[in-house]
């Protein structure tokens, strides 16, 4: 799923440079805030999953939580934003709980039977689990929550994009038995199932249409959704009859806190401040300004996570000249110097990533990351080899035509930080060097849409794909998604790739999705098909009194049942 | 024109036109409110086209989402995107003079009813931040106008200042001065009383500073005008001829600029809402754009433009309780 999950000012564009001055400010005014971080880490494919807590859980009190964007609908199944899981994993639970190996536990599933082919899934579901409406969750329940998905009046895309091209169907064999049927075998279907946006909902709400559920969706999950009040928070209040926590869940009853008070405070340094003076417990996105300060703070935790997925990375359009040529492509990956750009225009806070997938992400390997080091040499003799010759002013060309690239990004608010736009220039300017002319082209958000649409009319675009799985690699290159929107935006065509990578789906034998998913990022690493930049990263802030938050490892959602503040 | 109705017409002709009410003037001022209603509507719809991109894409999530073919056939069909212009204008046009406006793309829910939600707390903020303009500016123009170089240039020098900062800067300095750094104010905001006060000042300050520089040009030509002559002549302190009748005179201008102003202040609203978290229309509109929520924009425009109607109505029936002189005058005409 694409998302903000990088610090981002909500507010108008003009913004940017105003923040830079508050920090500004309230550097003058004594303020601890630091300049840059010091020495950072590149932290690897943890963060997430329960962890055992020192201390006695106390019962009571109401955690305040600060958070960047705000959801629009709070039904994951509709649309599928980052938002959306956040949230919903507070009223929801899913069939299965993943693990950050890419294996799953029961959750509302106690234990599933999977056919030798691979098409049929068969999960045997917890008895005497009740949604927060008073209705059973049972078989019936299941199908119905996706009979909803399939709906196109819910208007579903996260969900859909998984499901479309594999579902067949679902039916109840008994109360507790539900079989979904798949059109071709699926691997990654439990950790997808495990992702929030696949929660279960109560087929009762469901049954009053999108409009209805959007505001008041019902799950059986450890808080009940009180209120939502739009622009400012949404109320969530203890579920005293939660029997369904997942297996890895340290608390197996009823939360602890009585209530969540879940804030949407979209500017950094207002959230930032907001956990520092106490209004909130915990926040969301520290910003990376303020990333130093948050780790050498005595009073506040900071947990950090590595989404898996694609991660972060550069979209190049590999269907049309000049990146058309793997040599050309090769030669960018070499004079980017992407991975410092990133260290520059992060200061240090986010990891760099160099390999098709994040590190974060299961059947990760290192051992096609960093094929590309910058080189300005090797990207000059490729550059020779394609043909294309220094000109006058440093750009080469070919046939007359200069070496341009034509890289388009959103200017929709917040969809591009500073920091963010910092790492484009940054590789502009190292690209110079071996002889492209990058155009940075800022785009309105609608002007975006349409040119990042088939037919696509850029060279390079930023963009990022959230996802448990490393099978999402299929998404965003196969032939299958060629024509879809948004997904396979690098315009690949490659029959060993998508062979790979559907021998991977086809297989529940780990050992073999491992060799599969490690040549799949081999092919892609060696092909040069995009600029890996930096893995999606979670940047939880904590307050010292706040105990027991996790951060599960499907789409990175924090984990407040187990959590409890200390008086 | 210079003396007060009394001398000049005699007490007989005031009575009478304060009050008739000038129906002819109320029902065209009402179908010009219409008409203006009417074009900012067909202006929005025209927009509505005009604006690039796929509207079933927006719909389902813009950017963030990856919609199959068939997604965008149904979306396309469900919201009548494909059915011919005149149509779609027709249904908008008739929906809006019914109150409807529409489905909201981000959210599933009438535009109606996400407005009726968010419109309290910007109204509040509006208000609070106009009242509290006026508070400001007439004090300062009272103490400084025409009192001598010095406190003159303070008051103009206090008025330039505020007319020309941008509300977002100095919503930045406010909160980082007395929220961050004192601690005097929430730093989260929201709509409890505490958190209203930095968002309506840094609304009122610049507003204030407007009303100011206006009301003073007034006052000080008011100072020297023959009605206030005679008021010192009738033996008036220079206080009450200040407070009684020269701020009044000087208040006209003002008030005719607080119709615009409002209207300005909703606008400020939307950078305010967004610095302090506070929920309200501006908020939601900043979030509309930005997804190409096209009937939330529109829904929030056509109330912008109703207030601006509203609030130009009003002032006109304001003027003429301040002014003596346009009641007789809209009687004679």
């Amino acid at each position: 799923m694409k998302s903000s999950l990088k610090t981002r000012l909500t507010a108008l564009a003009a913004f940017a440079a105003l923040a830079a001055l508050t920090a500004v400010l309230s550097a003058c005014g004594g303020s601890k805030s630091t300049a840059a971080a010091a020495d950072t880490t590149s932290v690897v494919g943890v963060g997430a999953g329960a962890k055992k807590v020192e201390g006695t859980p106390v019962k009571g009190g109401t955690l305040v939580y600060g958070t960047d964007r705000e959801p629009t609908c709070l039904d994951p199944h509709n649309f599928g934003d980052m938002p959306q899981t956040y949230v919903s994993r507070q009223y929801l639970d899913s069939l299965v709980s993943m693990q950050p190996d890419g294996t799953v536990v029961p959750w509302l599933a106690t234990s599933w039977d999977i056919s030798k082919d691979g098409l049929t899934y068969t999960f045997h579901l917890k008895k005497g689990v009740k949604f927060t409406d008073g209705t059973d969750f049972d078989a019936d329940a299941v199908v119905a929550n996706f009979k909803q998905i399939l709906d196109p009046e819910t208007e579903s895309s996260t969900d859909l994009v998984y499901l479309d091209p594999i579902w067949k169907g679902a039916k109840a064999i008994d109360k507790y038995t539900v079989e979904i049927d798949l059109k071709r075998p699926y691997s990654p279907l439990l950790d997808v199932l495990g992702q929030a946006f696949f929660g279960m909902e109560s087929p009762k709400a469901m049954a009053r249409g999108i409009k209805e559920n959007c505001v008041s969706p019902v799950g059986t999950g450890p808080f009940i959704l009180k209120d939502w009040k739009k622009g400012q928070q949404i109320d969530l209040v203890r579920n005293d009859n939660y029997n369904s926590p997942p297996a890895d869940a340290n608390n197996q009853g009823p939360a602890y806190l009585e209530g969540i008070t879940w804030r949407f405070l979209p500017d950094p340094s207002v959230r930032w401040q907001a956990l520092k003076s106490g209004e909130v417990q915990a926040i969301f996105s520290i910003p990376p300004e303020d990333f130093a300060a948050a780790q050498s703070d005595p009073d506040i935790e900071v947990q950090q996570f590595t989404h898996a997925g694609i991660g972060h990375y550069i979209v190049l359009d590999d269907s049309e000249p000049p990146f058309n040529d793997i040599k050309v492509r090769q030669a960018f990956n070499y004079a980017a110097n992407a991975p410092a750009a990133v260290e520059s225009a992060y200061q240090g806070a986010y990891p760099v990533a160099t390999s098709a997938v994040s590190s974060g992400t299961p059947f990760y390997t290192s051992k096609y990351a960093n094929l590309y080091p910058h080189n300005l040499a090797k990207a000059e003799k490729l550059l020779d080899e394609a043909g294309w010759k220094k000109g006058a002013n440093g750009v080469r060309e070919k046939d007359g035509k200069p070496l341009t690239v034509k890289w388009i990004y959103s200017t929709g608010p917040g969809e591009t930080p500073p920091a963010e736009l910092t790492l484009y220039q940054n590789i502009q300017a190292a690209a110079k060097e071996a002889g492209f002319d990058v155009t940075l082209v800022p785009q309105p958000q609608a002007k975006y849409l349409e040119e990042a649409n088939v037919p696509a009319d850029f060279d390079a675009e930023p963009t990022y794909w959230n996802c448990p799985t490393p099978m999402c690699m299929y998404i965003v290159s196969s032939e299958e998604t060629y024509n879809q929107l948004f997904a396979n935006m690098s315009k690949i065509k490659n029959p060993e790739l998508d062979q790979t990578l559907l021998a991977a789906a086809a297989t529940t034998d780990r050992d073999k999705q491992k060799t599969l998913y490690a040549k799949a990022q081999q092919i892609i690493a060696e092909n040069a098909y995009w600029v890996p930049t930096y893995p999606e990263q979670s940047l939880l802030g904590i307050s010292k009194s706040l105990k027991g938050v996790w951060i599960e490892p499907s789409e990175g959602e924090p984990v407040f049942s187990d959590a409890w503040l200390e008086s | 024109m210079a003396t007060t109705p009394s001398i000049t017409h005699g007490g007989a002709l005031e009575a009478p036109p304060r009050r008739r009410v000038p129906w002819r003037t109320v029902v065209n001022k009402l179908l010009g409110a219409i008409l203006v209603l009417w074009a900012a509507a067909t202006l929005c719809f025209v927009m509505q086209e005009l604006s690039p991109g796929n509207k079933a894409i927006a719909i389902l999530g813009g950017s963030g989402a990856r919609p199959t073919q068939h997604q965008i056939e149904v979306t396309e069909e469900k919201y009548g995107l494909n059915d011919p212009i005149l149509q779609r204008y027709g249904s908008f046009i008739g929906d809006l003079a019914t109150g409807d406006l529409g489905t909201s793309y981000q959210y599933k829910q009438p535009v109606t009813s996400l407005i009726k939600e968010q419109v309290g707390p910007t109204l509040v903020l509006v208000f609070v931040s106009t009242i509290l303009a006026w508070l400001i500016s007439v004090p300062v123009t009272l103490w400084t106008a025409g009192k001598g170089r010095a406190r003159s240039s303070l008051g103009s020098g206090f008025e330039a200042f505020f007319a020309g900062v941008p509300p977002y800067w100095l919503g930045l300095v406010l909160l980082v001065v007395f929220s961050f750094e004192l601690g005097w104010f929430p730093v989260t905001g929201g709509t409890s009383l505490d958190a209203l006060f930095l968002p309506s000042l840094t609304l009122a300050l610049p507003l204030a500073g407007f009303l100011g520089q206006v009301t003073r040009d007034e006052f000080e030509r008011g100072l020297k005008q023959p009605f206030a002559i005679s008021a010192r002549t009738r033996g008036a302190s220079e206080g009450e001829v200040r407070r009684k009748h020269v701020l009044r005179h000087a208040l006209l201008p003002g008030i005719t600029l607080t119709g615009w102003a409002i209207g300005a202040t909703i606008s400020g609203a939307v950078l305010v809402e967004v610095i302090y978290s506070r929920p309200g229309l501006g908020n939601v509109l900043v979030q509309a754009v930005s997804n190409q929520d096209l009937p939330v924009v529109v829904g929030i425009t056509m109330l912008v433009a109703l207030i601006y109607v509203l609030v130009n109505l009003m002032v006109d029936l304001l003027y003429v309780l301040v002014d003596p002189r346009l009641r007789t005058q809209k009687a004679v005409a």
